[in-house]
């Protein structure tokens, strides 16, 4: 197999030849190595070579895109005609364009190698510390890998970035089960960069698995009342999703629907609330480190208390609406942790819920959402009841940031997000 | 298409051992305008070949991204090292799955390529369109999808082949806002199995559906919130298909019935009324070529159709060769896998709640109070069968007459309680396959039913 810079060289050559105005192209080279268990053995060990190449050709005023992970000359020399035939065949639009020149630099982060013997162990004992202290817990599925990326990326400007990255991976599905009842399905996973620590002990592995267990306990109430609802960090997380796809986005800003759109500057959310996009932060293991318009990955707020600081503007938005670049792509949310314990918010609350899943339709433009809250326990005069099944949760995406009853200062670190626990008044709860 | 390099390799293939070979391409095609604003504009194959080693219960799987005889010389190889890795460090001393005979399965349809230029000329007359004849919109978009899996397929104790699977499709989203200002939105997808100009060598068929489409979101647009409780419910066609898929598919795909899903105890026992049956479709499906056809899974095993609920009766789950020796049964060919580097999984093909006798109109005249809900952004479910849809199009029913639409909600239950609630079924099935189904990796799957009276949790203010 061709050396990546000898393949960037050979495309690079090709695009020159062909005399396009602009270009960019990212190459991939991956490894990845896993294992699965299914119902708590082992039963499958997984290797996957992996390549690929995405050329974008700019060419008077047109953008075309060609991806492939078929890194021979004659099939990198299709990728390159196929993407120069395809801005040729795209309508004109002045807006595409690709990000100056950056300085050239060369990432590594993570963990580029991975021991499979210690890694084996460790999942291994994942397995055994799971079924010795939660013995109410049926594992589905394990699925432990680590990947190894070298990445390139070179656009026509002379931007030249280059990326050594690595990390052991963890996802773990499984449900509350004492041999007459079983609860839903819940997940949970983890990224890191070593071997260090038992799985167990990371990210939220041990909220979830006990959880799991507490799920079979179930308790009920009747009709719908408005409460508070306490959101898990990896629930909330999701919300924040929503919240960005529908607020920020650049879609949304594009087609004109969003409700924020003339809102920066303006306070959107409870004064505690500060989310951002932090790639640097050390808890982030493999953080954006340019973004897809070639531009180097910066620190970006989205709400700084409570205040909306940016949208999410790729250069193609910002050439298109004039505003300014939003030079971060990436998931990487960190969120400001508050000042209570997650004991205390519980405590606090004189009905509610604790909701550890949201199962429910993509919120509309409007921010309205509905759903089924699942992992959920129901909570009365401060203390939590016992699971509740078949609840639905109902409320506005907008108004739950503006609604914040208190943040938590314990945060949740998975390796790709940092969130506290939220709880957050005037949420419709139903029952069956 | 591919070329088929890879029979000579069976001679490669280890004594003592079951050997799956498999070189795959993926293509996707995309294009996608946003208020007239060309935002996608992408080709892309993904093509590589697998090999997957069981031995003594445990497998071992390798991928490389290349299909050459070199590739599947090393596949083969890393995959039987991986093998014995695991069976040496965790061994499970099972034996091989029963073989249930060899032979060759012949290919399907072609896949066929169309130039960029065809398929954004197409989506920006569509875009003008919608334009010109609908200029109160807030927005609209006009997407292009094509995805097509292309698989040579060889193993050492079932049946070889050459498997194809084209789609295609153009969605269309309308945006308007209601008069409280509220944005919404609806979509729907043309398209559906084969290539380009098998749906879209001309585009103004689809005018009729998309006006169709745009007097929906009109009504929408006079929408009110749903009153959330237990309501009684007409279920669009889309909707009992999205049923069928998640709340009772998932719970029979045998890997989650071992994992205790609410299956596990229900085999041979009442889990719906006698009104409902359910089966998942191979390749025909009520005397027709099924949305997705499936003629062979990556398992090499010949595609039968599997019952799922017969009469109301829980009768059988879906399988692997694995799962299928566990439980005694035949598989019939529900092992599949994404792309070149994707092991085979249980998954769906073209999973139905069967057709009634009920027409749509006398139950819609049947209800007092309730909501005819037509169709559903995305669904989700799990092992107890509980259930989540949300609903992006629908209406009031009141005195047995359609009312008001309704806003963006969400639908919930548990399949197997709210199955026994269904009480008409109509006569007519309709089936939607743009979508793609999430486990592990995603699938393509087609999903259909007829419209169901039932009662059912919805949401609302």
């Amino acid at each position: 197999m061709k050396e990546i810079r000898k393949t960037a060289e050979y495309i690079q050559n090709l695009l020159n030849e062909s005399k396009v105005d602009k270009y960019a192209f990212a190459l991939h080279e991956k490894e990845t190595r896993e294992f699965n268990a299914d119902l708590g053995d082992f039963s499958l060990f997984r290797t996957v070579f992996g390549n690929n190449a995405a050329v974008t050709v700019y060419n008077d005023n047109k953008m075309g895109t060609k991806a492939g992970n078929d890194f021979s000359d004659e099939a990198l020399k299709t990728t390159v005609d196929e993407a120069v035939l395809s801005a040729k065949s795209a309508v004109e639009d002045p807006a595409y364009d690709i990000a100056e020149k950056q300085p050239s630099e060369v990432f590594h982060y993570g963990c580029y190698e991975p021991d499979i013997e210690k890694f084996f162990s460790r999942v291994e004992e994942l397995l055994s510390d799971i079924k010795a202290q939660y013995p109410k817990v049926k594992i589905l599925n394990v699925f432990a890998s680590h990947t190894k990326d070298h990445a390139l990326y070179m656009n026509s400007n002379g931007t030249d970035f280059e990326d050594f990255g690595g990390s052991y991976s963890v996802s773990i599905e499984f449900s509350g089960n004492d041999g007459e009842k079983t609860t839903g399905l819940d997940y949970a996973d983890v990224t890191t960069a070593n071997l260090d620590k038992p799985f167990i002990d990371l990210g939220s592995f041990r909220v979830h698995l006990e959880s799991a267990q507490n799920q079979l306990n179930l308790t009920s109430f009747e009709g719908k009342f408005e409460g508070t609802v306490l959101f898990t960090p990896d629930c909330f997380a999701q919300f924040v999703a929503y919240t960005l796809n529908n607020y920020v986005s650049s879609s949304v800003i594009l087609d004109g629907t969003s409700l924020w759109l003339d809102k920066i500057g303006q306070q959107v959310a409870d004064p505690r609330i500060t989310i951002s996009m932090n790639s640097s932060d050390p808890r982030i293991v493999e953080g954006e480190t340019y973004t897809a318009d070639g531009y180097r990955t910066q620190d970006v707020d989205i709400i700084k208390d409570g205040v909306l600081k940016n949208h999410l503007i790729g250069l193609y938005l910002a050439n298109k609406t004039g505003r300014p670049v939003t030079k971060n792509t990436s998931s990487d949310i960190v969120i400001a942790p508050g000042n209570d314990s997650y004991a205390d918010i519980v405590a606090s609350i004189d009905r509610g819920l604790l909701v550890g899943g949201f199962s429910g339709g993509q919120p509309g433009t409007n921010g309205e959402f509905s759903g089924v809250a699942k992992n959920s326990y129901y909570i009365e005069n401060g203390q939590i009841k016992g699971a509740v099944s078949e609840t639905m949760i109902n409320g506005n995406l907008g108004d739950m940031l503006k609604n914040v009853k208190a943040i938590s200062k314990e945060v949740v670190c998975d390796g790709s997000m940092v969130i506290p626990y939220v709880a957050v008044n005037g949420i419709v709860i139903s029952s069956k | 298409m591919l070329t088929d390099i890879l029979e000579s390799k069976k001679a490669l293939f280890a004594d003592g051992v079951q050997t799956i070979l498999r070189g795959q391409e993926n293509r996707s095609r995309s294009v996608g305008f946003l208020k007239g604003n060309l935002v996608r504009n992408l080709r892309a194959e993904t093509r590589g070949i697998n090999a997957r080693v069981c031995k003594n219960g445990v497998y071992g799987f390798a991928s490389m991204a290349e299909y050459s005889s070199a590739a599947a010389d090393s596949v083969i190889a890393e995959a039987t090292r991986n093998a014995l890795f695991l069976d040496s460090h965790a061994p499970k001393n099972k034996p091989m799955a029963t073989s249930y005979g060899h032979g060759i399965v012949p290919t399907g349809r072609n896949i066929i390529d169309f130039e960029q230029k065809r398929i954004i000329d197409a989506c920006k007359k569509i875009d003008d369109h919608i334009a010109k004849t609908y200029p109160d919109l807030t927005s609209r978009m006009v997407m292009y999808s094509e995805d097509s899996m292309d698989k040579v397929i060889y193993t050492s104790d079932a049946h070889d082949g050459h498997i194809t699977s084209p789609r295609c499709y153009i969605y269309v989203f309308l945006n308007s806002i209601t008069k409280d200002g509220v944005p919404i939105e609806l979509f729907k997808a043309f398209g559906g199995a084969g290539s380009f100009e098998d749906h879209f060598k001309d585009v103004e068929w689809m005018y009729k559906d998309i006006d169709a489409l745009y007097k929906m979101l009109m009504d929408k647009k006079e929408g009110v919130y749903a009153q959330a409780g237990y309501k009684t419910v007409v279920l669009g066609g889309e909707l009992s298909g999205m049923l069928a898929h998640e709340a009772v598919g998932h719970t029979v795909e045998a890997d989650l019935v071992m994992g205790g899903s609410v299956a596990s105890k229900l085999l041979n026992q009442k889990v719906a009324s006698d009104l409902v049956s359910m089966v998942d479709y191979a390749h025909t499906a009520l005397g027709k070529e099924a949305p997705l056809p499936v003629y062979m899974d990556d398992e090499g095993t010949k595609a039968e159709d599997a019952l799922l609920i017969e009469n109301g009766i829980l009768k059988g789950y879906m399988h692997n060769r694995e799962s299928a020796d566990h439980y005694g049964v035949k598989p019939l060919g529900n092992a599949r896998g994404w792309a070149f580097s994707d092991e085979p999984l249980i998954r769906m093909r073209n999973t139905a709640v069967l057709p009634g006798k009920d027409r749509l109109e006398d139950m819609i005249a049947s209800v007092d109070d309730g909501y005819y809900l037509l169709s559903t952004g995305n669904g989700q479910a799990d092992l107890t069968g509980e259930f989540m849809f949300g609903i992006n199009m629908g209406y009031e029913i009141k005195n047995g007459k359609l009312g008001r639409a309704i806003l963006d909600t969400t639908v919930t239950g548990v399949a197997f309680d709210m199955l026994k609630t269904v009480d008409m079924v109509s006569d007519n099935v309709l089936w939607s396959s743009s979508g793609f189904c999430g486990k592990k990796q995603p699938m393509p799957v087609g999903l259909g039913g007829p419209q169901l009276r039932c009662k059912i949790m919805i949401g609302g203010r």
